[in-house]
């Protein structure tokens, strides 16, 4: 294989990867107390549409992205107004959001005059180091041409590990995913906790909607996402609730996406149905392997809890 | 001391119900479709339509006269099949989401069928389409079903994972490949190869076909099945409780196998009744408009009743099918979507009323 080919398609599939990293990121603090959220793909939507909208008025990059995270944080308090207070099923809230987020941007997509197909961005993100350190060879491309929400992410992936794993309130996040009982009797706040997470979770879809319509593909058609959300859903899954494998996993789906182009560019025949295929298989298929052996779900890091509300009454 | 103060020390006190109303069954979704409606006025106000004229012709556009009504029924065949789906799973607590994916794979079997048997007779190629459909769609959930028993694998994931692996398939067989199912002769934009004429479902009332008439029957089968067969009793009582059932001398695992196949196979049954009435050979674009999710959704409203389920469904299509008309109007075309997922929402969060008391009580302790 070509030597440049391989190294620009390192440093896309970083970029490829990065809405489904932060979402994905999102999902595991949110999955860890216990909410799932079946809605990535809605929050996900709903900022695309209203960040690229907000870009494109003002040429503003924070505000599109504020304004997008503003929007995917709402629904995920609608998700968590009806999954954790009302006890509403976490999987009808969730399809209740992928349903009302596609809508909602696909109205919003419509309503602005003109309408936002056809728009230019307003603002891309460039990259944040000077040429002569891109330009550098190998590394260059790949570790230091991208802009700044790829390192923001990396720092997001950073801190999010740090607090669940080395910090109080992150363990506490994490009994409250595995044990709420127990947890509301330590004096854990239960609900606190959920909406908490569940919010962050929003937020980080929201940040991966925006930059996915305003940066990556510098446009806005209705669904734009196309089923990325749903990836990063698996990526929880397949990373075990941890970011630092949803990192490296987030690199390897994003490389699938990306690998159609390169394999069409190098004469290598691999329908692309079947590569896109590739994360939902390895999904199931992992987690096939991890719930036939429960031992092995808890040293993965399966939240025990998820998808159960918490009723204090009837404990 | 003032109001604000007292609510400040007193707290919502929630007590489950044994058994709601029939007041609160009638006046609670009612206000949810209602608060529904109304969030979509507000929506449709910002955008500077009015609301009610817009509501006005969405009903007209959806239930007004026979044509509009045709559509209607039409768009809500698969969705009442989807819904069953839905609802023969959920009541066991099995949670079958993936119902288009098995519709898909139905389409898929059926086609596939159809075009391997040019020359059949109607009454020879009809029954074996729809056959082919729900072992379609039956073997799909049967994946879900089967890596749930012997793996203990969330059925949650694998039958959501199933349906986009089953999109996918379907692409590849139409878009991306040469195969059986696509049309030699379409090579700028490919589509599937046309079914016998003989194996199209014969119409009524103008573009209704009979499978509209199918998809009732089997909710009315569905229905008196599980009412009154001792399967149907014995998932209700697993979805209870999994370890009453077990003491009582039940399989779970047969029950889990048994619930989801049925489950798939009325998914995958809608998906045979869509190429044999609707599309006339398998068309992947028609086949995902997630009409499984909103299957869960109409099945959810309807409490998992599978008599009811039939004109949640239809109300359902119906703004859907009211689309185009809106769109005329000037309306982006996705308020139907947005109305669809408010009404979710609304009756949703109505359900909690019908299962607690919510009462205001007073905080003991300090004074």
């Amino acid at each position: 294989m070509n030597d440049t080919v391989l190294i620009l398609s390192l440093a896309s599939m970083i970029a490829a990867g990065t809405p489904m990293l932060l979402a994905a990121t999102g999902e595991i603090l949110a999955e860890r107390s216990g909410v799932m959220n079946l809605g990535i793909e809605g929050m996900m939507l709903i900022s695309a549409a209203s960040g690229f909208w907000v870009t494109s008025e003002t040429e503003s990059l924070a505000l599109g992205m504020l304004v997008g995270i503003l929007a995917a944080t709402l629904l995920a308090t609608v998700h968590a107004l009806l999954a954790v207070s009302l006890r509403v099923s976490q999987i009808i809230s969730g399809l209740a959001l992928v349903i009302i987020g596609t809508g909602m941007s696909g109205f919003l997509g419509d309503a602005t005059t003109p309408k936002l197909t056809g728009r230019p961005p307003g603002a891309r993100f460039s990259s944040v180091f000077p040429e002569g350190i891109t330009g550098l060879p190998v590394v260059g491309p790949i570790v230091f041409d991208h802009d700044v929400v790829v390192y923001l992410s990396w720092v997001i992936v950073a801190v999010a590990s740090y607090f669940l794993f080395r910090t109080r309130p992150g363990l506490s996040l994490w009994a409250v995913g595995d044990d709420p009982a127990t947890a509301d009797a330590a004096g854990i706040p239960v609900v606190a906790i959920r909406y908490g997470a569940t919010l962050l979770g929003g937020a980080l879809a929201g940040m991966a909607g925006a930059y996915l319509s305003i940066q990556i593909l510098g446009t806005w058609q209705d669904s734009l996402t196309a089923g990325l959300g749903w990836i990063a859903f698996c990526l929880v899954i397949f990373s075990g609730w941890r970011p630092w494998r949803a990192m490296v996993a987030a690199y390897v789906f994003g490389a699938l996406t990306t690998l159609g182009f390169t394999f069409q560019i190098v004469g290598f025949g691999v329908p692309t149905d079947f590569l896109a295929m590739l994360p939902f298989i390895m999904t199931i298929l992992v987690l096939a392997v991890i719930s036939s052996r429960p031992e092995a779900a808890r040293r993965l890091g399966a939240p025990a809890a998820l998808g159960r509300p918490f009723v204090r009454e009837s404990r | 001391m003032s109001t604000a103060l007292e609510v400040s020390r007193a707290r919502l006190r929630l007590e489950p119900k044994e058994r709601a109303s029939l007041t609160a069954r009638i006046v609670v979704p009612v206000a949810s479709v209602l608060t529904a409606t109304l969030g979509g006025a507000v929506v449709l106000a910002i955008d500077g339509h009015s609301p009610l004229e817009a509501y006005v012709e969405l009903f007209q556009s959806a239930f007004g006269g026979r044509n509009p009504l045709v559509r209607t029924l039409l768009l809500s065949t698969p969705l009442v099949f989807t819904a069953l789906a839905a609802a023969v799973s959920f009541r066991m607590r099995i949670w079958n989401i993936g119902g288009d994916g098995q519709l898909m794979m139905g389409a898929i079997a059926a086609s596939g069928v159809a075009i391997a048997l040019p020359r059949s007779p109607f009454w020879v190629l009809i029954p074996a389409i729809l056959v082919a459909g729900i072992v379609g769609g039956m073997l799909w959930a049967g994946i879900g079903a089967g890596l749930k028993v012997f793996l203990s694998t969330d059925e949650v994931i694998s039958t959501l994972m199933l349906t986009f692996i089953a999109t996918h398939f379907m692409e590849y067989l139409i878009f991306g490949s040469f195969s059986y199912w696509r049309d030699p002769e379409s090579v700028a934009y490919a589509t599937g190869k046309p079914i016998p004429e003989v194996a199209e479902l014969p119409r009524f009332w103008g573009r209704l076909h009979v499978g509209f008439l199918i998809a009732v029957l089997a909710a009315v089968l569905v229905w008196w099945v599980l009412k009154s067969s001792r399967w149907g009793y014995e998932t209700k009582v697993i979805g209870d409780s999994p370890t009453a059932g077990r003491y009582a001398g039940m399989s779970v695992s047969r029950n889990i196998i048994a619930v989801l196949c049925v489950s798939g196979a009325l998914a995958g049954l809608g998906g045979a009744v869509e190429v044999a009435g609707v599309n006339h050979t398998l068309q992947p674009t028609a086949l995902e408009t997630g009409v499984g999710f909103t299957g869960i959704i109409a099945a959810s409203m309807a409490r998992l009743h599978p008599l009811m389920l039939v004109p949640v469904a239809v109300f359902l299509s119906g703004l859907v099918s009211s689309g185009t008309a809106l769109q005329q109007m000037g309306i982006p075309i996705d308020i139907v979507l947005l109305l669809q997922g408010l009404v979710l929402l609304f009756v949703a969060a109505g359900e909690f009323f019908l299962r607690y008391r919510v009462t205001l009580v007073a905080r003991r302790g300090r004074r």
